[in-house]
């Protein structure tokens, strides 16, 4: 698969398209390879700490949501159901499965900052990441 | 010291330990972050693949080290 031509694409597009969606700022770039891996993972990592969290790990009053932001769209959209199944029975904050959900889907938020860079970066200095032409 | 140490390998490898759930996080970091450094997916396993194996080792090592001194001090 051969990416579109570096300059005629914005690599702010790229990290806004990437947080909105995980990947599609390679997507944009037409790197459809690593968009899917990307969106797999990361999604899959954020809805692998709902679950194992009883589906209440992310929530905004948490100081963890400033992470678990970081995987934008989906993270957003998983917001109202952790509110609709914490309101349904008391949380148990010191659940370790509870603790390791809450992590799996801050890591998620992290790791897409990180891929949203990447997004960025090939595409705003396509000179140092052999983009340029390609 | 030797016991200790064995009790602390025993409890990592037991079924109910949570710490199992590290590994898979531990993976799906180490694909994603060198996915992000190289473009051909060979490249990206093995890479990913020694990630994996040092930070799994690092920690075990990490716990090693501090189940010593814990017996020590």
């Amino acid at each position: 698969m051969t990416p579109r031509q570096a300059r005629d694409l914005s690599p702010v597009a790229a990290l806004v398209l990437g947080w909105i969606l995980p990947g599609a700022g390679h997507a944009y770039g037409g790197r459809w390879g690593k968009a899917v891996l990307f969106f797999v993972l990361i999604t899959g990592l954020l809805v692998t700490g709902m679950v194992l969290g009883g589906g209440t790990v992310i929530l905004p009053q948490r100081l963890w949501f400033a992470a678990q932001l970081g995987a934008g769209g989906p993270a957003i959209a998983l917001v109202p159901v952790a509110q609709y199944l914490s309101t349904l029975a008391p949380i148990d904050w010191a659940d370790r499965l509870h603790e390791m959900g809450t992590l799996y889907s801050a890591v998620a938020g992290f790791l897409n900052l990180l891929v949203m860079m990447d997004a960025y970066i090939r595409l705003a200095y396509p000179h140092e990441t052999g983009e340029e032409g390609a | 010291m030797w016991q200790a140490i064995v009790r602390v390998l025993e409890h990592l490898s037991s079924a109910e330990n949570p710490l199992w759930f590290y590994y898979p996080l531990c993976a799906v970091v180490a694909v994603v972050y060198k996915a992000t450094k190289f473009d051909d997916p060979k490249k990206i396993a093995l890479a990913a693949l020694h990630f994996f194996v040092t930070v799994s080792l690092g920690m075990l090592a990490l716990a090693v080290v501090l189940t010593i001194l814990s017996v020590w001090f």
